[in-house]
């Protein structure tokens, strides 16, 4: 069955966690908890970017042991994809330090860590 | 030409660089980066000018020395030098703006706004999507960071609420990304442009979760409260950054990434747009606290401009014009208020009064609410302008209803909101400093916003030709406001007087607009020598009554669509300003505005469907306009509600009596006849032959009739004395409407003869009764009596106008009533004449009111030292009482001209009126004005020496005689004999004027308010409700497109 190969195993894993992830973020009222289901949409996406990139039979792309610079193009998985997950991975590091970086404000003003504390702004 | 690519580099390693700095370097390290910034403006500019004056198509720039895929390209094209020249100007004056903010935070802070620039700048420039989706995000980590300069607990939670939200949109940015990466083997826009790939469903869903990230980006409402908090919370100088830096890079993405997709989103972003323009409009007029007003004003300019994006098949070569005149509005404007915003710091709307204290803030709130707005001469006046006329090319009725409903509806809270800053109370134990760098900002924006609408004055289709001699004297006035009244007011007569003089041969020929022109040049005239005796500088009073007669007379030059309406916004404008002086005036004059602001676009769409199939904008596109119902219906209800018809009259007692005394001469006698003379036109120019224009007339003609009586009869019941004069210019108004919607030629010799007439005798009364006020400090007319012994000049000029008011013999009125009544019988209208004929015998009831109330009866202690009205209120009324007398004497010199006019043009060639010497002749009878004066004459002075002969034994009564004086004195004043004077006619007759109309129009108001209030409450201030906005908008909008 090819369904079950790597990367469609990988993919599915990633939409899964996406699910879960966004999931969290609407149901859980616990900002801590927001910010845990935010880091879980981002690995999903890690995954699926992964997944999309994965070449079969093919190792990771980096020219060195056993991966020659003449027949990289036929050994290595598509190089793109990795580079952006590392992007990605930092942008995602960032913004979960200001996200937990927040919530500690949000901590000292209000003592408390429930999303509907912070209600005061609206219409 | 320096490579763009040193914006980046110099941006980026300033921010590091200041990274390093400690406290003690401040000063220093803000200079540099403030010259870094400098920097990034200079550049951009310089290619811009380069790109924009040149036939160089622009820079393709790579990185790393190698092209696509190896490296990340960017591009500088002359949009994309255009937008970051904005972005970065902004930036240099926010970041001066910001000064004192840093200084509290520390110079970290300002790090994050270079890295928010730079991230800015690249997001226009580049063209590699995953580096878009890079630097989107150093974006808004810079913005997060940013929105907590201004520590509180609001603004942690808007941060944070911010933060999430923008996680999941870029999360979705991501995913698309990386799918669109699977099915096209590039991150290139180019590359994919120039590839050909097939458009498979996967790419479509990978290219529909980008676009639909970035119009998320742009808060399209309903799923956009996260960024209302943010502009509510955050501190003024950053949610100027978002509204108008980060707006306008993701308006540009989205622009930059639209050719992607194979699928016609364009449809879709209009409906979007427009969604969010009006709702987000809607749900502002609501809305108290000034920055997140400004917040939905924000979003709603956005879906516009969204709107018009979605439109661009429809727009052509006309949508650079237009998409950049409505952009450079917003852009301009909305950082210029935000900045006002955070100098005053009042959150409440009712509290920006204190702008009152600061001239040059209040001006600029001004300028930058009217450029919101599109009020003439700002740009986006022109970009709508085209925009509507495009779209009424394409047929896209419904759009153009849509467009001028947002723009209606955010005209509503924007002039309240000015209402309060011109005359809501103000505190003033809480002080205020307006802080110098602040203040540079919004003044050099306000600078730029006159530039541009002076350059979006050359490069319209339409504007060169446009007479910018009373704008700049409008100007000139602005600057010259430090000078004492009297000698603004000679400088301005001066210069009405040279500018009539100099117009006069232009017009000499076409007797219709020597009428009007006449009316609103010599009014204007006389009616500013009344100003001579206010005291002091009169600040704020002289440019915008030049501006109201500079549209007047506007009005009169136009040869064209463009002209007329342009001349018809400024002299709206400056009317409701004047207006809005009055003491008691906000509501009134925010009535006032809105009605005409409603009749204006009515008039705007009118014109918009004439336009139709024409390649000109000429006024007698008027005459063939393919949808002849609708165009000429519009046009005339806009017309209408400058003339007050009823139902559309509730404005104008407010505003006319509120307003003050010289004020109120100036809107009721003369700036009512613009109204007329709109109509004139546009019954000149329709025909009145087809079936459909008959139908139209005939109503005209009732509604006319109606507003006579119901405008007399509810004159009759004020106890206010300018109230009373302000209803009697609604049935007065209602007696010109009749006349002109019989379109016979003694039809229309009696409508314009009478606005001549209520020309004179209305200026003459409010200019009389406005003396009076000025005295005893009080409208209301129980409260005088007996004046006439300390104000006979003033009584004479009253009883001059009633009588010309009331038709009596032997003055001009006269004239008007006996044209009346031949027109009405040759005419056949029995039945709506016999309503006019009622309505002039109301008339009576409350001349007779008016005199006796505030002259005759008894004098009231605290009015026995009174003194006779300021000389330079009677100067113009005695030359009013010449003017009338001349033309009861000599109708001729009025009814000849008008009578050949009418007879040169193609409706009525025959002259019903047949001249011998001064006596005019019909089949009904003859009248001269000259033997009717002697006769009458010859009357009074029989039945005066009658009386006098007879009345010699007569005793004189003094006040306290109480045997003989007809009423107590020292009663409480509602006893007195004028309160509630005809409170008979009222058992009788009341019920017709019950203010129906206000009633209609009150529920209206509540009706909208109450819907706005309601709908607001989605943004229930939860952080994953919005979240939860935002997917159910992303299915949605999925659902409709696949």
């Amino acid at each position: 069955m090819k369904i079950f190969e790597l990367e469609n195993i990988s993919m599915a894993a990633g939409f899964l966690l996406l699910m879960v992830g966004i999931w969290g973020i609407i149901s859980q009222r616990n900002i801590i908890k927001m910010i845990i289901s935010f880091s879980i949409v981002d690995t999903s996406i890690h995954l699926l970017l992964v997944s999309i990139g994965y070449i079969r039979n093919r190792t990771a792309p980096i020219i060195g042991e056993g991966v020659t610079k003449t027949d990289a193009a036929t050994q290595i998985t598509d190089p793109v994809p990795q580079a952006l997950v590392l992007t990605a991975i930092v942008i995602g590091v960032g913004i979960t330090a200001l996200l937990l970086t927040y919530s500690l404000k949000l901590y000292r003003h209000n003592r408390s860590l429930e999303i509907n504390h912070f209600n005061s702004l609206k219409w | 030409m320096v490579n763009p690519i040193y914006i980046i580099a110099v941006l980026l390693g300033t921010a590091f660089l200041l990274g390093l700095f400690r406290k003690k370097g401040f000063e220093f390290g803000m200079a540099l980066g403030m010259l870094a910034i400098a920097f990034a403006a200079v550049i951009s500019v310089h290619w811009f000018i380069h790109l924009y004056s040149g036939t160089e198509g622009g820079l393709n720039i790579y990185t790393a020395g190698s092209k696509p895929p190896f490296s990340i390209n960017l591009f500088m094209g002359v949009e994309e030098s255009f937008f970051m020249s904005a972005i970065n100007i902004l930036g240099l004056l926010g970041f001066i703006y910001l000064f004192r903010a840093f200084r509290e935070q520390g110079l970290k802070s300002s790090v994050l706004f270079l890295v928010l620039i730079m991230g800015m700048n690249v997001l226009i420039m580049s063209r590699d999507i995953f580096n878009l989706f890079v630097f989107l995000e150093i974006v808004s980590i810079a913005l997060a960071g940013l929105i907590y300069l201004k520590r509180g607990k609001e603004s942690a939670a808007a941060g944070f609420k911010y933060l999430i939200a923008i996680g999941v949109i870029s999360a979705m940015l991501l995913i698309g990304i990386s799918f669109f990466y699977l099915f096209a083997g590039t991150l290139n826009i180019d590359d994919y442009l120039q590839s050909n790939t097939l458009p498979v469903k996967g790419i479509s869903v990978a290219i529909f979760l980008m676009l639909i990230a970035i119009l998320l980006e742009l808060k399209p409402f309903p799923a956009n409260g996260w960024a209302l908090d943010v502009y509510e919370a955050a501190h003024p100088g950053i949610s100027a950054m978002i509204s108008s830096g980060t707006a306008t890079a993701s308006i540009f993405l989205l622009y930059k990434l639209l050719p992607l997709s194979s699928l016609d989103w364009l449809p879709y972003l209009t409906v979007i747009g427009a969604v969010t323009f009006v709702g987000s409009n809607l749900l502002g007029i609501v809305q108290k606290n000034s920055n997140r007003l400004l917040g939905y004003s924000s979003i709603g300019q956005i879906g516009l401009m969204i709107a018009i994006i979605g439109l661009a098949p429809r727009l052509g070569d006309h949508f650079n014009f237009i998409f950049v005149s409505i952009f450079i509005s917003h852009f301009l404007a909305k950082a210029g208020l935000f900045w006002i915003s955070g100098i005053i710091m009042r959150s409440n709307i009712r509290e920006w009064s204190v702008l009152r204290r600061n001239r040059l803030s209040l001006f600029m709130f001004g300028l930058f609410i009217l450029m919101l707005i599109g009020f003439p001469p700002f740009p986006s006046f022109y970009g709508k302008w085209q925009l509507v006329m495009d779209l009424a090319q394409h047929k896209s009725f419904v759009w153009i209803a849509v467009i001028l409903a947002g723009s209606f509806i955010e005209g509503i809270y924007l002039f309240r909101w000015f209402g309060y800053a011109m005359k809501e109370q103000d505190d003033e134990e809480k002080k205020i400093i307006f802080q110098w760098e602040k203040l540079i900002p919004p003044i050099v924006f306000s600078v730029l916003a006159l530039g541009a609408s002076y350059y979006t004055n050359n490069l319209s289709l339409l504007g060169p030709t446009l007479n910018l001699i009373p704008i700049y004297f409008i100007l000139a006035l602005f600057v010259l406001d430090f000078l004492p009244a009297f000698v603004k007011n000679s400088l301005v007569i001066a210069g009405m007087i040279i500018y009539s003089v100099l117009l006069y041969p232009s017009i000499a020929d076409d007797t219709l607009r020597l009428i009007f022109g006449g009316i609103f040049m010599v009014g204007g005239v006389l009616t500013l020598f009344a100003g001579y005796s206010e005291k002091g500088k009169r600040e704020g009073f002289f440019p915008f009554a030049v501006m109201m007669y500079a549209g007047l007379i506007g009005l009169i030059q136009a040869e064209n669509l463009f002209q007329f309406f342009f001349s018809w916004e400024i002299m709206t404008l400056g009317s409701y300003i004047l207006i809005i002086r009055g003491k008691k005036s906000m509501k009134h004059a925010l009535n006032y505005m809105l009605f005409s602001l409603g009749g204006a676009y009515l008039i705007f769409i009118g014109f918009a469907l004439s336009h139709i199939g024409q390649v000109t904008f000429d006024l007698q596109t008027l005459s063939s306009t393919i949808l002849p119902g609708w165009t000429y219906t519009l046009i005339a209800i806009g017309f209408l509600t400058k003339t007050a018809a009823i139902g559309l009259h509730i404005w104008l007692p407010g505003a006319h009596a509120e307003a003050e005394s010289d004020v109120s001469p100036m809107v009721s006698g003369i700036l009512l006849k613009a109204g007329v003379f709109g109509l004139v036109l546009l019954f000149l120019l329709m025909g009145a032959e087809q079936a459909e224009q008959k139908n139209l007339l005939y109503i005209l003609g009732w509604l006319g009739a109606i507003t006579a009586l119901g405008g007399n009869l509810m004159a009759v019941f004020q106890e206010d004395a300018k109230r009373l004069l302000a209803y009697s210019s609604v049935g007065n108004l209602g007696y010109i409407l009749f006349a002109l919607a019989f379109v016979t030629h003694v039809g229309w010799m009696t409508a314009l003869t009478y606005s001549v007439n209520h020309f004179l005798f209305k200026t003459l009364l409010f200019l009389a009764i406005g003396g009076v006020v000025m005295r005893v400090k009080t409208h209301n007319m129980y409260e005088m009596g007996g004046l006439i012994k300390q104000m006979p000049l003033s009584f004479i000029a009253v009883l001059i106008g009633i009588i010309t008011l009331a038709g009596i013999p032997p003055l001009a009125g006269y004239g008007g009533k006996w044209l009346f009544y031949n027109a009405v019988l040759s005419k056949g209208w029995y039945f709506q004449g016999m309503f006019i004929f009622f309505a002039g015998t109301i008339a009576f009831l409350y001349c007779f009111k008016l005199i006796y109330s505030v002259f005759l009866g008894q004098p009231k202690d605290k009015f026995r030292q009174v003194k006779e009205a300021p000389v330079w209120y009677l100067i113009p009324q005695i030359i009013l009482i010449i003017g009338i007398m001349v033309f009861s004497a000599r109708p001729d010199l009025l009814l000849k001209p008008v009578g050949t006019m009418l007879s040169q043009s193609n409706y009525f060639p025959t002259d019903p009126l047949n001249w011998e010497n001064v006596t005019a002749s019909t089949d009904l009878g003859y009248w001269s004005g000259y033997k009717i004066m002697l006769v009458i004459g010859v009357m009074f002075i029989i039945l005066l020496s009658w009386l006098l002969l007879m009345s010699r034994k007569a005793q004189k009564i003094k006040q306290f005689n109480i045997v003989y004086a007809g009423e107590r004195p020292f009663k409480p004043e509602t006893t007195h004999f004028s309160h509630n004077m005809f409170s008979h006619f009222y058992k009788a007759l009341g019920f017709l004027s019950i203010p129906v109309v206000s009633a209609f129009w009150n529920g209206l108001n509540s009706v909208t308010h109450s819907m706005a209030e309601n709908t607001r409450k989605i943004y229930s201030g939860n952080g994953q409700t919005y979240i939860v906005h935002i997917m159910l908008y992303i299915i949605i909008i999925y659902m409709l497109m696949f």
